[in-house]
């Protein structure tokens, strides 16, 4: 084949370098980034010579080439389209490329914060409620032992994964990010050593002790990272990315010491002597903006905050807001900034509600309640990290449901007498005013909820799809994301590894990457929803295609193929639509055995080749339809 | 476009392993192989559409090879046939 011709013909099918964004393969398909779709024409690249296949799938134009054959296509098309030389849709791309790191930002963030939820939820809510109780102790609202042994316990754990948030948030990252959670531990003790200022303290006692760094260059504020979120996060990533540096660098005798010792040094220094005065630096100015925002009149200012206030506390400034409050109790008396506060609170919290409210999985309703309720006490960030900025619409409804309820604040004149509880109990501090507060935060509720409920939250799996599944999987509804390249175990029993399945065929992975399953219920059912590409006659055996062109192979038992349908009885015939969890074969696990055979099952992937990662999510006893296998392309 | 025929001799016919075999030496050849069988075609590297024709023993197929070294396939493929099939 002349491959420099192939390349040649390929691209004055395209409709240009103009038309041409970028150029890539896997290991049969040059995939192929085109900006107008319809200046392309796939009809007479099909006809090329050598083509096997051409079609649209994921944004890109993929002509199958075969392996072996598209990698010297690729470097040929290279030459002729010079598509690396930087052209006018290189810099177009960039700027998707752009989006695409900020969504992926907001993936790492949920990927972090999900698994700390379960410390940081319950306790926010407590954490809440004892700040309250608290608050209205020390101001002779209520009476109460404060003494007893339940109440000083409730105060002392409540707080503890907040006050240690850090080192929560750094475990985790180090995992999201590939590096030793140990380590990132570290790092996010190093950030809030006790031996440092609380950062908390700053607004009140200002700076207590610098520190000269780079040999005198220039000096530091000595300060912790109490309450922040995104320096923690940039720290462990820095320190990720030295340490599997040195893991590869350094010798093996000396890795256990010199690779954790450089990583976690390095990384505090520059968290302390960089990240942190940059953070200081962009800190000060944005309290210096804020200041000057809400003097602005009409509420505008209030307004704008507001909706803002939420992605600051994200950014982790909100605990220098103290200087805000403390400023306007001096001049005026009474704060407007908290009610403020309070607003943006109560919108996040009233966002999560609706996402509790409305979602139809257990999961995040369990977890999306009780952050709302903490939420409307003040604690917000399982509210905004664990939920909202997941799915981030409720975050952007939360923030307009917070910019009304501050408008209304500033508009009328609240004003809170003191500081430190926003949310429900905040009404405490605005008790000359109360039924305005009562309607800020009614407003700032409503206007989330309703918005977060019309257009901010919806189920990745639709509801009715439930009903349409058909009654035998009635048991197990399955829970997924949609186009998600995720296989769901075809059948119950125990998964094994693919090179464990009796068989030197299925073993050798000649046919595919994937698991064998030794089968306890005598049932295959759709592995994700899909198309039946092939059956046999013998009926034990199934093929199907599903998102992102999977080919899945179901081969029931091991050379069962001579049983010649005995004891197989098939649903489904070729080019049938499926869906996940659908019966498409019985078979009776005794008559196999009997026969003299294996009823182990080979689920096979048959074109595992052309993805760029395959990965075995789970082996061992296994019901049907749990997560098994999770492909990328 | 070459094309020959075959009469598979393999007892179990294009089944799972012979199948996989055979979809891994159309891929490798370079060209469109498919395979006529049963009044069916299939694309001879598709794995599952392979095993979705129910090629059995004793029938006879008719292999045709399509671009690429269409001469050299053809040698390949019947060499191929002969040891596995």
């Amino acid at each position: 084949m002349d491959y420099g011709l192939v390349a040649k013909k390929i691209y004055e099918n395209i409709g240009g370098k103009e038309n041409l964004v970028s150029a890539a393969h896997c290991a049969t398909r040059l995939r192929l980034v085109i900006a107008d779709n319809d200046k392309c024409d796939s009809k007479a690249v099909e006809d090329i010579d050598g083509v096997k296949g051409v079609f649209f799938a994921s944004g890109q134009l993929q002509i199958i080439l075969g392996t072996g054959t598209v990698n010297k296509v690729y470097d040929e098309f290279i030459k002729v389209s010079g598509v690396s030389a930087a052209t006018k849709e290189e810099v177009k791309q960039a700027a998707n490329a752009k989006q695409n790191v900020f969504k992926r930002a907001i993936k790492t963030l949920g990927d972090i914060f999900v698994p700390i939820i379960p410390a940081i939820v319950a306790s926010g809510f407590l954490m809440g409620i004892m700040e309250a109780l608290n608050f209205m102790v020390n101001n002779n609202f209520i009476q109460l032992d404060t003494t007893s042994s339940v109440y000083v316990f409730a105060k002392l754990f409540s707080n503890v994964a907040y006050v240690f948030l850090p080192i929560l948030i750094a475990y985790s990252a180090a995992k999201v990010f590939g590096g030793n959670p140990f380590l990132g531990a570290v790092i996010g003790m190093i950030m809030i050593h006790p031996d440092l200022q609380n950062a908390w303290t700053v607004a009140s006692e200002g700076v207590k002790v610098t520190q000269s760094v780079w040999f005198g260059l220039y000096s530091i504020d000595l300060i912790g990272y109490q309450g922040h979120v995104i320096p923690v996060i940039i720290a462990v990533w820095v320190m990720c990315f030295i340490e599997k540096r040195l893991h590869k660098i350094v010798p093996e005798m000396f890795d256990l010491f010199v690779t954790p010792l450089v990583s976690v040094f390095v990384t505090g220094y520059l968290t302390y002597s960089i990240i942190g005065p940059v953070f200081v630096f962009i800190e000060n100015h944005i309290i210096d903006g804020i200041q000057a925002l809400i003097a602005l009149p009409l509420g505008i200012g209030s307004f704008v905050m507001g909706a803002l206030y939420a992605p600051t506390v994200v950014a982790g400034i909100h605990h220098m807001y103290t200087v805000i409050d403390v400023g306007q109790l001096a001049r005026y008396g009474v704060t407007y900034w908290l009610p403020l506060a309070s607003a943006a609170n109560v919108g996040q919290g009233a966002a999560t509600l609706a996402v509790a409210l409305k979602t139809k999985q257990t999961r995040t309703k369990s977890m999306a309640l009780p952050s709302a309720f903490s939420a409307f006490m003040g604690i917000t960030e399982p509210a905004i990290f664990g939920v909202n900025l997941r799915y981030f619409k409720p975050f952007i409804c939360g923030c307009a449901g917070g910019a009304c309820g501050a408008l209304f604040a500033s508009v009328t004149q609240l004003g809170a007498t003191g500081t430190g509880v926003t949310g429900i109990f905040g009404i405490l501090l605005c008790l000359s005013a109360p039924v305005k507060y009562i309607t800020m935060f009614a407003i700032s509720a409503v206007v989330a909820f309703v918005l977060t409920w019309l257009f901010g939250y919806k189920d990745e799996v639709p509801a009715e799809k439930k009903e349409t599944v058909k009654e035998t999987v009635k048991e197990e509804a399955p829970v997924a994301e949609p186009q998600d390249m995720t296989i769901y175990a075809p059948l119950t029993g125990n998964v094994i590894a693919r090179e464990a399945i009796p068989d030197e065929t299925f073993a050798s992975g000649v046919l595919g990457d994937g698991v064998g399953i030794e089968p306890e219920v005598g049932e295959v059912v759709a592995p994700y929803d899909g198309e039946i590409s092939s059956v046999t006659d013998t009926r034990h055996a199934v093929g199907i295609t599903g998102p992102g062109e999977m080919e899945l192979l179901i081969h029931v038992g091991i050379d069962t193929v001579q049983m010649n349908g005995d004891g197989f009885e098939l649903f489904v015939k070729e080019g049938d639509k499926v869906k996940k969890g659908q019966k498409l074969i019985a078979f009776d696990i005794d008559k196999i055995k009997a026969a003299g055979f294996s009823a182990t099952t080979a689920v096979l992937l048959t074109n595992s080749d052309d993805y760029s990662a395959f990965k075995v999510e789970k082996t061992g006893k296994t019901n049907k339809m749990e997560k098994i296998i999770s492909i990328e392309k | 476009m070459k094309s020959f025929t075959y009469k598979i001799t393999d007892p179990v016919g294009i089944h799972a392993r012979p199948a996989g075999l055979l979809a891994k030496a159309a891929k490798a050849s370079g060209s469109k192989v498919t395979i006529e069988a049963n009044g069916k075609s299939a694309d001879a590297s598709k794995l599952i559409a392979l095993m979705g024709l129910g090629i059995k023993c004793g029938q006879e197929i008719v292999v045709s090879i399509d671009g690429g070294d269409e001469a050299n396939a053809v040698d390949v493929l019947e060499k191929f046939f002969k040891d596995n099939l």
